[in-house]
Protein backbone atom coordinates (compact mmCIF):
# COMPACT_ATOMS: atom_id res chain seq x y z
CA UNK A 1 0.00 0.00 0.00
CA UNK A 2 1.37 3.38 -1.24
CA UNK A 3 1.18 6.99 0.19
CA UNK A 4 1.12 10.58 -1.18
CA UNK A 5 2.43 13.08 1.60
CA UNK A 6 1.16 16.75 0.47
CA UNK A 7 2.54 19.92 1.60
CA UNK A 8 1.99 23.55 1.62
CA UNK A 9 3.15 26.92 2.63
CA UNK A 10 6.64 25.89 3.90
CA UNK A 11 7.58 29.63 3.22
CA UNK A 12 11.52 29.44 3.29
CA UNK A 13 11.19 26.99 6.66
CA UNK A 14 13.67 24.94 5.57
CA UNK A 15 13.94 23.18 8.87
CA UNK A 16 10.33 22.63 9.03
CA UNK A 17 10.62 20.80 5.67
CA UNK A 18 13.71 18.63 6.73
CA UNK A 19 11.35 17.80 9.83
CA UNK A 20 8.60 16.38 7.46
CA UNK A 21 10.96 15.12 5.31
CA UNK A 22 12.34 13.20 8.01
CA UNK A 23 8.44 11.84 9.06
CA UNK A 24 7.39 10.80 5.88
CA UNK A 25 10.39 8.68 5.05
CA UNK A 26 9.42 6.53 8.03
CA UNK A 27 6.33 6.17 5.99
CA UNK A 28 5.79 3.98 2.72
CA UNK A 29 5.36 7.54 0.59
CA UNK A 30 5.50 7.28 -2.65
CA UNK A 31 5.15 10.81 -3.86
CA UNK A 32 5.05 13.88 -2.23
CA UNK A 33 3.54 16.89 -3.57
CA UNK A 34 3.96 20.49 -2.20
CA UNK A 35 0.84 22.76 -2.84
CA UNK A 36 3.16 26.18 -3.32
CA UNK A 37 3.87 29.20 -1.08
CA UNK A 38 7.34 27.58 -0.93
CA UNK A 39 9.27 30.92 -0.71
CA UNK A 40 8.15 33.66 1.65
CA UNK A 41 9.70 37.31 1.54
CA UNK A 42 11.76 37.12 4.69
CA UNK A 43 13.64 33.65 4.23
CA UNK A 44 16.50 31.72 2.80
CA UNK A 45 14.24 31.00 -0.54
CA UNK A 46 17.66 30.23 -2.43
CA UNK A 47 18.78 27.34 -0.16
CA UNK A 48 15.06 26.11 0.64
CA UNK A 49 14.41 25.67 -3.46
CA UNK A 50 17.96 24.52 -4.00
CA UNK A 51 16.59 21.84 -1.42
CA UNK A 52 13.45 20.82 -3.62
CA UNK A 53 15.16 20.90 -7.12
CA UNK A 54 17.87 18.55 -5.69
CA UNK A 55 16.89 15.90 -2.99
CA UNK A 56 19.65 13.69 -1.46
CA UNK A 57 19.62 10.24 -2.73
CA UNK A 58 16.86 8.04 -2.23
CA UNK A 59 14.17 10.95 -1.41
CA UNK A 60 11.16 11.89 -3.45
CA UNK A 61 11.53 14.82 -6.13
CA UNK A 62 8.92 17.17 -4.77
CA UNK A 63 5.57 17.96 -7.59
CA UNK A 64 5.58 21.54 -6.40
CA UNK A 65 3.19 24.04 -7.93
CA UNK A 66 2.35 27.67 -7.81
CA UNK A 67 1.62 29.56 -4.58
CA UNK A 68 0.43 33.10 -3.65
CA UNK A 69 3.77 34.19 -2.74
CA UNK A 70 5.24 32.55 -5.84
CA UNK A 71 2.22 34.40 -8.04
CA UNK A 72 3.14 37.83 -6.07
CA UNK A 73 6.97 37.36 -7.30
CA UNK A 74 6.07 36.92 -10.76
CA UNK A 75 3.96 39.72 -11.01
CA UNK A 76 6.93 41.81 -9.96
CA UNK A 77 8.98 40.06 -12.33
CA UNK A 78 6.57 41.40 -15.20
CA UNK A 79 5.49 37.16 -15.20
CA UNK A 80 2.32 37.38 -13.32
CA UNK A 81 -1.40 36.93 -14.51
CA UNK A 82 -2.05 40.45 -13.88
CA UNK A 83 0.04 43.20 -14.66
CA UNK A 84 0.30 45.01 -11.35
CA UNK A 85 0.99 43.97 -7.40
CA UNK A 86 -2.28 45.23 -6.18
CA UNK A 87 -2.81 42.32 -3.60
CA UNK A 88 0.78 42.55 -2.44
CA UNK A 89 0.35 46.23 -1.77
CA UNK A 90 -3.10 45.98 -0.78
CA UNK A 91 -1.91 43.20 1.91
CA UNK A 92 1.59 44.28 3.21
CA UNK A 93 2.08 47.60 1.93
CA UNK A 94 4.34 48.82 -1.24
CA UNK A 95 7.41 48.57 0.81
CA UNK A 96 6.95 44.39 0.93
CA UNK A 97 7.29 44.46 -3.20
CA UNK A 98 11.13 45.26 -2.58
CA UNK A 99 11.52 42.60 0.29
CA UNK A 100 9.84 40.32 -1.57
CA UNK A 101 12.03 40.98 -4.75
CA UNK A 102 14.99 41.20 -2.73
CA UNK A 103 14.34 37.50 -1.59
CA UNK A 104 14.71 35.30 -4.57
CA UNK A 105 17.69 35.79 -6.89
CA UNK A 106 16.99 36.17 -9.99
CA UNK A 107 18.36 32.83 -11.83
CA UNK A 108 15.85 30.91 -9.40
CA UNK A 109 12.41 32.78 -11.32
CA UNK A 110 12.85 30.66 -14.26
CA UNK A 111 12.41 27.65 -11.99
CA UNK A 112 9.26 29.16 -10.14
CA UNK A 113 7.47 30.54 -13.50
CA UNK A 114 7.85 26.77 -14.64
CA UNK A 115 5.19 25.96 -11.40
CA UNK A 116 2.29 24.16 -12.07
CA UNK A 117 -0.84 26.25 -11.37
CA UNK A 118 -1.98 22.98 -10.31
CA UNK A 119 -1.43 19.48 -10.19
CA UNK A 120 -4.42 16.71 -11.83
CA UNK A 121 -3.62 13.56 -10.63
CA UNK A 122 -6.33 10.05 -10.66
CA UNK A 123 -9.31 11.76 -9.90
CA UNK A 124 -7.40 14.50 -7.66
CA UNK A 125 -6.84 17.95 -8.36
CA UNK A 126 -3.79 19.72 -6.14
CA UNK A 127 -3.50 23.10 -5.86
CA UNK A 128 -2.54 25.95 -3.45
CA UNK A 129 -5.93 27.98 -3.55
CA UNK A 130 -8.63 26.80 -5.82
CA UNK A 131 -9.10 26.66 -9.70
CA UNK A 132 -10.62 30.22 -9.82
CA UNK A 133 -6.81 31.51 -8.73
CA UNK A 134 -4.40 31.05 -5.50
CA UNK A 135 -5.63 33.81 -3.87
CA UNK A 136 -9.01 31.98 -3.27
CA UNK A 137 -9.18 30.35 0.10
CA UNK A 138 -11.01 27.57 0.72
CA UNK A 139 -11.95 26.95 4.61
CA UNK A 140 -14.75 25.01 6.41
CA UNK A 141 -16.61 28.02 6.64
CA UNK A 142 -16.80 28.56 2.77
CA UNK A 143 -20.13 29.06 1.46
CA UNK A 144 -21.02 25.17 0.82
CA UNK A 145 -22.46 26.09 -3.21
CA UNK A 146 -18.61 27.89 -3.50
CA UNK A 147 -17.02 24.60 -2.07
CA UNK A 148 -18.92 22.11 -4.21
CA UNK A 149 -18.20 24.85 -7.33
CA UNK A 150 -14.26 24.79 -7.05
CA UNK A 151 -14.37 21.00 -7.17
CA UNK A 152 -16.38 20.84 -9.93
CA UNK A 153 -14.51 23.44 -12.22
CA UNK A 154 -11.91 20.64 -12.93
CA UNK A 155 -14.71 17.57 -12.66
CA UNK A 156 -12.32 16.39 -10.00
CA UNK A 157 -13.18 14.46 -6.76
CA UNK A 158 -11.14 15.40 -4.46
CA UNK A 159 -9.72 18.58 -4.15
CA UNK A 160 -6.38 19.33 -1.89
CA UNK A 161 -5.66 23.13 -1.24
CA UNK A 162 -3.66 25.06 1.04
CA UNK A 163 -4.14 28.55 1.05
CA UNK A 164 -5.91 28.80 3.99
CA UNK A 165 -3.06 26.80 5.64
CA UNK A 166 -6.13 24.37 7.67
CA UNK A 167 -5.82 20.87 7.64
CA UNK A 168 -9.67 19.56 7.40
CA UNK A 169 -11.95 17.29 5.47
CA UNK A 170 -15.07 19.04 4.19
CA UNK A 171 -17.43 16.42 2.48
CA UNK A 172 -19.94 17.52 0.08
CA UNK A 173 -21.40 13.67 0.72
CA UNK A 174 -25.20 14.51 -1.22
CA UNK A 175 -27.06 16.62 -2.97
CA UNK A 176 -30.12 17.57 -5.43
CA UNK A 177 -31.61 20.60 -7.28
CA UNK A 178 -34.99 20.48 -9.52
CA UNK A 179 -34.48 22.06 -12.96
CA UNK A 180 -36.46 23.69 -15.54
CA UNK A 181 -35.40 24.64 -18.83
CA UNK A 182 -37.75 27.20 -21.07
CA UNK A 183 -36.89 27.96 -24.30
CA UNK A 184 -38.84 29.82 -27.19
CA UNK A 185 -39.63 26.47 -28.60
CA UNK A 186 -39.92 24.28 -25.42
CA UNK A 187 -40.59 23.73 -21.91
CA UNK A 188 -38.78 20.80 -20.60
CA UNK A 189 -40.39 18.37 -17.89
CA UNK A 190 -38.69 18.69 -14.10
CA UNK A 191 -35.21 17.31 -13.76
CA UNK A 192 -34.16 16.00 -10.70
CA UNK A 193 -29.80 16.15 -10.60
CA UNK A 194 -28.25 14.95 -7.90
CA UNK A 195 -24.31 14.29 -7.48
CA UNK A 196 -21.74 12.37 -6.31
CA UNK A 197 -19.47 12.41 -2.90
CA UNK A 198 -16.75 15.20 -3.48
CA UNK A 199 -14.09 16.51 -1.09
CA UNK A 200 -11.74 19.09 -0.49
CA UNK A 201 -9.03 18.62 1.90
CA UNK A 202 -6.76 21.53 3.42
CA UNK A 203 -3.59 20.03 3.71
CA UNK A 204 -2.47 22.43 7.12
CA UNK A 205 0.67 24.31 6.72
CA UNK A 206 4.30 23.61 7.03
CA UNK A 207 6.59 26.79 7.61
CA UNK A 208 4.07 29.27 8.97
CA UNK A 209 3.93 28.28 13.31
CA UNK A 210 7.52 27.55 14.33
CA UNK A 211 7.87 24.29 16.05
CA UNK A 212 5.12 22.77 14.16
CA UNK A 213 3.99 21.33 10.87
CA UNK A 214 0.86 19.71 9.73
CA UNK A 215 0.69 18.04 6.43
CA UNK A 216 -1.43 15.37 5.07
CA UNK A 217 -0.92 11.75 4.20
CA UNK A 218 -3.29 10.64 1.18
CA UNK A 219 -3.78 6.83 0.02
CA UNK A 220 -5.04 6.75 -3.70
CA UNK A 221 -5.93 3.18 -3.79
CA UNK A 222 -8.27 3.53 -0.38
CA UNK A 223 -8.66 6.93 -0.27
CA UNK A 224 -8.36 7.33 3.29
CA UNK A 225 -6.62 10.82 4.83
CA UNK A 226 -4.60 11.41 7.59
CA UNK A 227 -3.60 15.22 9.33
CA UNK A 228 -0.14 14.64 10.25
CA UNK A 229 1.74 17.62 12.83
CA UNK A 230 5.16 17.42 13.47
CA UNK A 231 6.78 19.24 15.87
CA UNK A 232 10.78 20.44 15.86
CA UNK A 233 12.89 22.23 17.09
CA UNK A 234 12.73 26.14 15.47
CA UNK A 235 15.48 27.55 17.36
CA UNK A 236 17.74 25.02 15.71
CA UNK A 237 18.06 26.26 12.26
CA UNK A 238 14.43 28.54 11.57
CA UNK A 239 16.73 29.25 8.80
CA UNK A 240 15.57 33.10 8.86
CA UNK A 241 17.54 34.95 6.01
CA UNK A 242 19.97 37.16 7.65
CA UNK B 1 -43.64 45.98 -12.47
CA UNK B 2 -42.43 44.97 -15.61
CA UNK B 3 -38.89 44.95 -16.91
CA UNK B 4 -37.18 44.33 -20.04
CA UNK B 5 -33.92 42.65 -20.43
CA UNK B 6 -32.19 43.31 -23.99
CA UNK B 7 -28.72 41.80 -24.38
CA UNK B 8 -26.02 41.22 -27.44
CA UNK B 9 -27.23 44.27 -29.67
CA UNK B 10 -23.95 43.85 -31.63
CA UNK B 11 -24.48 47.18 -33.51
CA UNK B 12 -27.39 46.14 -35.27
CA UNK B 13 -29.51 49.00 -35.12
CA UNK B 14 -32.37 47.60 -37.14
CA UNK B 15 -32.97 45.49 -34.63
CA UNK B 16 -32.73 47.37 -31.78
CA UNK B 17 -35.50 49.84 -32.70
CA UNK B 18 -37.63 47.02 -33.97
CA UNK B 19 -37.10 45.95 -30.00
CA UNK B 20 -37.85 49.10 -28.84
CA UNK B 21 -41.16 49.46 -30.35
CA UNK B 22 -42.03 46.16 -29.22
CA UNK B 23 -41.13 47.02 -25.49
CA UNK B 24 -43.18 49.82 -26.15
CA UNK B 25 -46.25 47.78 -26.97
CA UNK B 26 -45.45 45.30 -23.85
CA UNK B 27 -46.30 48.03 -21.04
CA UNK B 28 -42.85 47.83 -19.92
CA UNK B 29 -42.02 50.31 -16.67
CA UNK B 30 -38.36 49.91 -17.25
CA UNK B 31 -35.16 48.60 -19.22
CA UNK B 32 -31.65 47.13 -18.42
CA UNK B 33 -29.35 46.08 -21.18
CA UNK B 34 -26.69 43.47 -20.81
CA UNK B 35 -24.05 44.73 -22.76
CA UNK B 36 -22.12 43.82 -25.99
CA UNK B 37 -23.73 46.97 -27.62
CA UNK B 38 -20.64 46.55 -30.05
CA UNK B 39 -18.59 44.01 -32.56
CA UNK B 40 -19.91 42.09 -35.61
CA UNK B 41 -22.79 44.54 -36.69
CA UNK B 42 -22.42 47.61 -38.85
CA UNK B 43 -23.68 50.74 -36.78
CA UNK B 44 -22.06 50.52 -33.45
CA UNK B 45 -22.24 54.31 -32.69
CA UNK B 46 -25.50 54.07 -33.35
CA UNK B 47 -26.66 51.56 -31.09
CA UNK B 48 -24.59 53.02 -28.18
CA UNK B 49 -26.08 56.54 -28.68
CA UNK B 50 -29.65 54.80 -28.48
CA UNK B 51 -28.58 53.09 -25.27
CA UNK B 52 -27.16 56.42 -23.59
CA UNK B 53 -30.24 58.63 -25.24
CA UNK B 54 -32.92 56.49 -23.44
CA UNK B 55 -30.86 56.04 -20.62
CA UNK B 56 -30.79 52.38 -20.15
CA UNK B 57 -28.77 51.14 -17.08
CA UNK B 58 -26.17 48.78 -19.03
CA UNK B 59 -23.39 46.44 -17.99
CA UNK B 60 -20.12 45.91 -19.98
CA UNK B 61 -20.44 43.12 -22.12
CA UNK B 62 -17.02 41.37 -23.81
CA UNK B 63 -16.97 43.29 -26.76
CA UNK B 64 -17.97 46.49 -24.95
CA UNK B 65 -14.94 44.87 -22.78
CA UNK B 66 -12.06 44.13 -25.62
CA UNK B 67 -13.01 48.00 -27.33
CA UNK B 68 -11.87 49.33 -24.40
CA UNK B 69 -9.50 47.60 -23.15
CA UNK B 70 -7.80 45.68 -25.93
CA UNK B 71 -7.84 42.34 -27.26
CA UNK B 72 -6.06 40.29 -24.96
CA UNK B 73 -7.34 37.15 -24.41
CA UNK B 74 -5.08 33.61 -25.49
CA UNK B 75 -6.57 31.69 -28.45
CA UNK B 76 -9.61 29.88 -26.29
CA UNK B 77 -11.46 32.81 -27.48
CA UNK B 78 -11.54 31.42 -31.21
CA UNK B 79 -12.67 27.99 -31.79
CA UNK B 80 -10.22 27.96 -35.23
CA UNK B 81 -7.58 30.13 -36.75
CA UNK B 82 -10.17 31.21 -39.36
CA UNK B 83 -12.98 31.88 -36.41
CA UNK B 84 -10.13 34.43 -34.72
CA UNK B 85 -9.24 35.83 -38.10
CA UNK B 86 -12.63 36.55 -38.36
CA UNK B 87 -13.31 37.93 -34.58
CA UNK B 88 -10.00 39.90 -35.17
CA UNK B 89 -11.22 42.05 -38.45
CA UNK B 90 -14.18 42.34 -36.74
CA UNK B 91 -12.80 43.75 -33.52
CA UNK B 92 -10.47 45.93 -35.74
CA UNK B 93 -13.27 47.87 -38.05
CA UNK B 94 -15.04 48.20 -35.45
CA UNK B 95 -12.12 49.85 -33.13
CA UNK B 96 -11.28 52.07 -36.30
CA UNK B 97 -15.29 52.99 -36.51
CA UNK B 98 -16.44 53.90 -32.97
CA UNK B 99 -15.80 57.15 -31.78
CA UNK B 100 -14.18 58.86 -28.44
CA UNK B 101 -17.26 59.43 -27.25
CA UNK B 102 -18.63 56.15 -27.65
CA UNK B 103 -15.39 54.44 -26.53
CA UNK B 104 -15.62 56.37 -23.35
CA UNK B 105 -19.04 55.04 -22.56
CA UNK B 106 -18.46 51.45 -22.82
CA UNK B 107 -15.53 52.16 -20.68
CA UNK B 108 -17.36 53.48 -17.17
CA UNK B 109 -20.15 50.56 -18.03
CA UNK B 110 -20.04 48.76 -14.54
CA UNK B 111 -19.42 44.21 -14.74
CA UNK B 112 -23.04 43.80 -12.37
CA UNK B 113 -25.85 45.84 -11.95
CA UNK B 114 -28.38 45.06 -9.01
CA UNK B 115 -31.86 45.65 -8.24
CA UNK B 116 -33.57 44.08 -4.97
CA UNK B 117 -33.52 40.66 -6.05
CA UNK B 118 -32.06 40.63 -9.22
CA UNK B 119 -28.91 41.01 -11.15
CA UNK B 120 -27.58 41.43 -13.86
CA UNK B 121 -24.30 40.37 -15.49
CA UNK B 122 -23.42 40.08 -19.28
CA UNK B 123 -21.84 36.34 -19.29
CA UNK B 124 -21.63 35.05 -15.50
CA UNK B 125 -21.17 36.91 -12.25
CA UNK B 126 -17.65 35.61 -12.51
CA UNK B 127 -16.45 36.27 -16.56
CA UNK B 128 -17.71 38.69 -18.99
CA UNK B 129 -16.77 35.55 -20.82
CA UNK B 130 -18.28 32.80 -19.22
CA UNK B 131 -21.13 31.09 -21.02
CA UNK B 132 -23.93 30.37 -19.26
CA UNK B 133 -25.42 27.87 -21.36
CA UNK B 134 -29.19 26.09 -20.81
CA UNK B 135 -27.24 22.53 -19.86
CA UNK B 136 -24.12 23.53 -17.83
CA UNK B 137 -24.57 20.98 -14.83
CA UNK B 138 -27.14 22.50 -12.57
CA UNK B 139 -25.11 23.08 -9.05
CA UNK B 140 -22.90 24.94 -11.01
CA UNK B 141 -25.86 26.95 -12.70
CA UNK B 142 -26.82 27.26 -9.14
CA UNK B 143 -23.80 28.79 -7.59
CA UNK B 144 -23.68 31.68 -10.40
CA UNK B 145 -26.90 32.54 -8.89
CA UNK B 146 -26.12 31.79 -5.18
CA UNK B 147 -22.70 33.82 -5.54
CA UNK B 148 -24.68 37.35 -6.44
CA UNK B 149 -27.56 37.28 -3.23
CA UNK B 150 -30.08 37.46 -5.82
CA UNK B 151 -33.13 35.55 -6.48
CA UNK B 152 -32.75 35.75 -10.62
CA UNK B 153 -29.72 36.21 -12.38
CA UNK B 154 -30.15 37.98 -16.10
CA UNK B 155 -27.54 37.12 -18.10
CA UNK B 156 -26.60 37.16 -22.07
CA UNK B 157 -23.68 36.58 -24.26
CA UNK B 158 -24.91 32.98 -25.57
CA UNK B 159 -27.50 34.69 -28.01
CA UNK B 160 -30.35 31.86 -26.98
CA UNK B 161 -32.96 32.88 -24.92
CA UNK B 162 -33.76 30.54 -22.24
CA UNK B 163 -34.90 30.82 -18.54
CA UNK B 164 -33.93 27.89 -16.35
CA UNK B 165 -35.41 27.12 -12.96
CA UNK B 166 -33.23 25.50 -10.09
CA UNK B 167 -35.71 24.60 -7.53
CA UNK B 168 -35.27 23.08 -3.93
CA UNK B 169 -31.68 22.69 -3.73
CA UNK B 170 -30.01 20.94 -0.97
CA UNK B 171 -26.81 20.02 -0.01
CA UNK B 172 -25.37 17.61 3.35
CA UNK B 173 -21.93 18.45 4.06
CA UNK B 174 -19.77 16.58 6.65
CA UNK B 175 -16.65 18.33 8.30
CA UNK B 176 -13.82 17.25 10.02
CA UNK B 177 -11.50 19.23 11.50
CA UNK B 178 -9.59 18.85 15.00
CA UNK B 179 -10.82 15.79 14.95
CA UNK B 180 -14.35 17.09 15.75
CA UNK B 181 -17.20 16.38 13.18
CA UNK B 182 -19.91 18.43 12.19
CA UNK B 183 -22.65 18.17 9.65
CA UNK B 184 -24.77 20.72 7.74
CA UNK B 185 -27.93 20.86 5.81
CA UNK B 186 -27.61 23.65 2.76
CA UNK B 187 -31.33 24.51 1.30
CA UNK B 188 -32.06 27.06 -1.12
CA UNK B 189 -35.70 28.08 -2.49
CA UNK B 190 -36.05 28.64 -6.32
CA UNK B 191 -33.62 30.35 -8.18
CA UNK B 192 -33.56 31.41 -11.86
CA UNK B 193 -30.80 31.80 -14.66
CA UNK B 194 -32.95 34.14 -17.27
CA UNK B 195 -31.03 34.47 -20.69
CA UNK B 196 -32.08 37.49 -22.54
CA UNK B 197 -30.70 35.99 -26.20
CA UNK B 198 -29.72 38.67 -28.36
CA UNK B 199 -31.48 41.37 -30.09
CA UNK B 200 -28.50 42.14 -33.14
CA UNK B 201 -27.08 38.47 -33.53
CA UNK B 202 -29.58 35.96 -32.37
CA UNK B 203 -28.37 32.11 -32.73
CA UNK B 204 -31.63 30.22 -32.23
CA UNK B 205 -31.97 29.06 -35.47
CA UNK B 206 -34.39 32.04 -36.84
CA UNK B 207 -33.04 35.54 -37.85
CA UNK B 208 -35.31 37.27 -35.33
CA UNK B 209 -34.63 39.75 -32.57
CA UNK B 210 -34.87 38.10 -28.97
CA UNK B 211 -35.30 39.84 -25.25
CA UNK B 212 -37.29 38.91 -22.27
CA UNK B 213 -39.94 40.56 -19.98
CA UNK B 214 -39.83 39.84 -16.30
CA UNK B 215 -43.20 40.65 -14.46
CA UNK B 216 -42.66 40.76 -10.78
CA UNK B 217 -46.24 41.08 -10.02
CA UNK B 218 -47.19 37.39 -11.34
CA UNK B 219 -43.64 36.42 -11.13
CA UNK B 220 -43.62 35.66 -14.71
CA UNK B 221 -40.70 35.53 -17.57
CA UNK B 222 -41.62 35.69 -20.99
CA UNK B 223 -39.03 35.07 -23.95
CA UNK B 224 -39.68 37.64 -26.98
CA UNK B 225 -39.09 37.11 -30.35
CA UNK B 226 -39.18 40.18 -32.72
CA UNK B 227 -39.03 40.32 -36.82
CA UNK B 228 -37.62 43.10 -38.40
CA UNK B 229 -35.27 43.73 -41.54
CA UNK B 230 -32.48 41.68 -41.02
CA UNK B 231 -31.65 41.88 -44.55
CA UNK B 232 -31.02 45.44 -44.25
CA UNK B 233 -28.55 44.90 -41.18
CA UNK B 234 -26.99 42.24 -44.06
CA UNK B 235 -26.54 44.45 -46.36
CA UNK B 236 -24.84 47.19 -44.16
CA UNK B 237 -22.43 44.61 -43.10
CA UNK B 238 -21.22 43.48 -46.25
CA UNK B 239 -21.15 47.08 -47.95
CA UNK B 240 -19.27 48.29 -44.72
CA UNK B 241 -16.25 45.56 -45.60
CA UNK B 242 -17.50 43.21 -42.74
CA UNK B 243 -16.78 39.61 -42.99
CA UNK B 244 -19.29 38.30 -44.98
CA UNK B 245 -20.31 35.00 -42.99
CA UNK B 246 -21.84 37.53 -40.46
CA UNK B 247 -24.19 38.29 -42.97
CA UNK B 248 -25.16 35.18 -43.66
CA UNK B 249 -25.07 33.56 -40.07
CA UNK B 250 -27.22 36.46 -39.40
CA UNK B 251 -29.64 35.79 -41.80
CA UNK B 252 -29.75 32.12 -40.60
CA UNK B 253 -29.76 32.93 -36.92
CA UNK B 254 -27.14 30.31 -36.41
CA UNK B 255 -23.71 29.85 -35.19
CA UNK B 256 -21.67 28.96 -37.97
CA UNK B 257 -20.09 25.45 -37.87
CA UNK B 258 -17.38 26.36 -35.25
CA UNK B 259 -18.22 26.28 -31.64
CA UNK B 260 -15.80 26.71 -28.81
CA UNK B 261 -15.03 23.23 -27.43
CA UNK B 262 -15.14 24.19 -24.15
CA UNK B 263 -17.68 26.99 -23.51
CA UNK B 264 -16.83 27.21 -19.47
CA UNK B 265 -13.39 28.03 -19.78
CA UNK B 266 -12.42 31.35 -18.51
CA UNK B 267 -9.28 32.81 -20.59
CA UNK B 268 -6.93 34.21 -17.46
CA UNK B 269 -5.76 37.23 -19.02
Amino acid sequence: MSYWAILSGIEGNLAAYEAVLKEIQRQRVEALFVLGDVISPKADNEKLINRLTSPRRGELVPQVCQGWWEEQLLILHGLGRVGEPTELIDRYGIQMTKTLWDSVPRHLVQWIQSLEFGIFEFDCLLIHGSPVSVSDELTPETPPIQMLDRVMRMDANYLFCGRSGLAFEYEVQQGKVLTTVTTLDRQSEPEPTSLRPRKIIGVGNIGRTAGQATYTIYNPDTNALKFCTVRYDSAKGFQTKR
Amino acid sequence: MRTAVLSCIHGNFEALNAVLSDVDDQNVDRLFCLGDLVGYGPHPNAVVEMIRSLDIPTVQGCWDEDVVEGLNACECSYPSLLAEKRGRQAHEWTNQEIHPEVRAFLAQLPHTLRDGNLCFVHGSPHSNHEYLLPEIDAFVAMERVLSTGADILFCGHTHVPYVRSLDSGELQIKIQQSKQDQSISFTTPLKRIVNAGSVGEPRHGRPNATYVIYDDSTDQIALREVEYDYQKTCAAIVEKGLPAIFAWRLSKGMEFAERADDPTHICER
